[in-house]
């Protein structure tokens, strides 16, 4: 293209280049100058020269259309092929509302459903869908969300009346740090999905996420809040109402595995290590011998993947998709995942060293391909020796 | 070639993961990820003409990951105790965190106390004085630094690693028990860092930076 502009440009000029080579003549659009006479200062164009001019004008036009067509059905295509995929999930939508969601109980756990589940939600109903997945075991309505709400607005008050000179004078290692969690959430909602710029101060999910937090502190003042949570409410806020998003975020968080993490139950996070490393030996030997070699052991990588489920490490789309399989199949799925992300990337780590694994897992490739990623995630085996997740 | 393992410690907010990015890195990131668990960095420097890889554990502030963070103690070599010379109530909870350390640590841990956001003067609350005190105190090296202007953060990690390399030659370390943190390489894998020195199974490598 770039010879065809300056073939452009020069060819009208060739018989008398030699004169006006110093003369930085350089025309920006060329149209309309090759069809126009010389200027009259200067001698006339001889007519077969004209005549030549205007073929190869003409060729350069019609060799620009053709481009143009094939630029346009390639469009046409792109466009087929979004449409397709946005009818699949049109259906897909009108299928989970008119079909799934109102027969909830008899039809979650039918093969068709979890097939389709297994695709993703479509994000209209992911919302509902995640819901009705984790269930609200504890009988949480809004109006206990409302009252834990303004007991936490109330300590925020008196916080910041009482003065600052206190603020975390006696947070040593006593209950009264659960209290000054209340400030940390402060620091930490700055540094949720700072990316997207929504959570940050002055965008429109600030309160919102500020809000979920401070009322759990407040529901559940022994376990207050702990740093990985803030990830999970944004999430539940992106596809749910305030109060719902409360709703999912407790009974969530009140899971056997997410207590026993957030509780930050050391003993029983071991064992969660422990099982995980019996699948991780099953499915992938040779990584597992290298990384038993590196002594890299499974909570360096881990414990950021489960605290955020995954928000944090993988791109949100991903995450969310994680998030919908993880509603249907429960903590399994947690660590099914992380098994997923090591075999797709076993030939790269495998010939990394110990700081380099703790490096890249640490910090996943932000260009994870979807496809893949699932179809690794799906040829993980949940089996042991016969033995299923929760017996391991 | 010699691998040191480090730590960093401490509270929420002083900027541990901003020295360490401004150590390996070299720039300033202000509003930085979170840190949930841990997180990695190393870095090759010379000392007396040896090579030596620094590989720095950098932790969760928060005082519930304490009992995770303490699981890692054992096998530093050095470990760095970051306040924020803008709150007072980070320094008064040096003690705290320094039992804690000192206990589940190996004896031999160098610990260099970092007094960060040097840059920050008209909102000190703690005086120089006052950390290089507490230092002296608890035998521990004392710095200030701001990882925003990177002064002196070159220098906290260097003589940290300075430290350590001195017991070494003092003999104060058991370098073959790799529990302390400490692992001498061959003599020829520091020439090409490059090439990823994975002998014998030790927990720091080639150069990644």
């Amino acid at each position: 293209e770039y010879e065809e502009k300056t073939g452009r440009a020069h060819r009208p000029l060739s018989p008398k280049q030699n004169v006006r080579k110093n003369l930085d003549f350089e025309p920006l659009s060329t149209t309309a100058l090759i069809l126009e006479d010389r200027p009259a200062n200067l001698p006339a164009k001889p007519a077969e020269e004209a005549q030549k001019h205007r073929q190869q004008y003409e060729e350069m036009v019609v060799q620009a259309k053709k481009r143009e067509l094939k630029e346009a059905q390639k469009r046409k295509k792109q466009l087929e092929e979004r449409c397709k995929l946005e009818d699949s999930i049109g259906n897909a939508v009108v299928t989970w509302n008119n079909e799934i969601l109102p027969n909830w109980e008899t039809m979650c756990c039918s093969r068709k459903v979890r097939e389709l589940w297994w695709q993703g939600i479509p994000p209209s109903v992911r919302g509902k869908v995640w819901s009705l997945a984790i269930g609200n075991e504890l009988n949480i309505t809004h109006e206990l969300y409302d009252i834990c709400l303004a007991r936490a607005k109330e300590k925020w008050r008196s916080r910041s009346t009482v003065g600052a000179e206190g603020e975390c004078e006696d947070a040593g290692f006593s209950a009264a740090d659960r209290e000054a969690s209340l400030e940390l959430i402060k620091l930490d909602i700055s540094r949720t999905f700072p990316n997207l710029c929504i959570f940050q101060q002055g965008g429109p999910y600030h309160d919102t996420l500020h809000s979920i937090l401070g009322a759990y502190t407040c529901y559940r003042p022994d376990v207050g809040y702990v740093q990985g949570m803030s990830f999970i409410a944004a999430v539940l806020i992106l596809n749910l109402d305030t109060a719902d998003a409360f709703i999912a975020f407790s009974n969530l968080l009140n899971k056997p595995c997410q207590m026993a993490f957030f509780r930050v139950d050391h003993g029983l996070m071991l064992t969660y290590f422990a099982a995980f490393e019996v699948f991780f030996e099953e499915n992938l030997p040779k990584l597992f011998a290298h990384f038993k070699k590196n002594n890299l052991t499974p909570d360096i990588y881990l414990i950021d993947w489960i605290f955020t489920l995954y928000s944090k490490s993988l791109p949100l789309d991903l995450a969310c998709r994680v998030w919908d399989v993880f509603c249907r199949d429960g903590e399994e799925f947690l660590f099914r995942t992380a098994l997923g992300i090591l075999k797709l990337f076993e030939d790269i780590l495998t010939k990394m060293d110990f700081i380099h694994i703790a490096q890249f897992l640490t910090k996943l490739p932000e260009d994870l391909p979807s496809e893949e990623f699932f179809t690794s995630i799906a040829a993980i085996q949940m089996q042991s020796r016969n033995k299923k997740w929760a017996q391991v | 070639k010699i691998y040191l393992k480090l730590f960093s410690l401490l509270f929420l907010g002083v900027g541990k993961s901003c020295l360490l990015l401004q150590f390996t890195d070299k720039r300033f990131q202000p509003v930085h990820d979170l840190t949930i668990g841990v997180e990695f960095g190393a870095r090759m420097i010379t000392i007396d003409g040896k090579q030596i890889k620094l590989q720095i554990w950098d932790t969760a502030g928060q005082e519930s990951f304490r009992s995770i963070t303490r699981s890692y103690y054992r096998g530093a070599a050095g470990a760095l105790l970051v306040y924020d010379i803008t709150r007072r109530d980070t320094f008064n909870h040096l003690t705290t965190w320094l039992e804690d350390a000192r206990q589940h640590s190996n004896s031999n841990m160098v610990i260099m106390l970092i007094g960060n956001k040097s840059d920050l003067e008209s909102r000190r609350e703690v005086k120089k004085e006052e950390g290089e005190a507490f230092a002296r105190e608890h035998g521990l090296i004392f710095m200030e630094t701001s990882a925003k202007t990177a002064s002196n953060v070159e220098e906290a990690f260097i003589n940290t690693a300075k430290e350590i390399y001195e017991k070494i030659q003092e003999g104060v370390f058991d370098i073959n028990n790799e529990a302390n943190g400490i692992k001498i390489g061959p003599q020829h894998a520091a020439t090409n860092a490059t090439l990823a020195g994975n002998q014998g199974g030790q927990q720091a490598g080639g150069g990644c930076c």
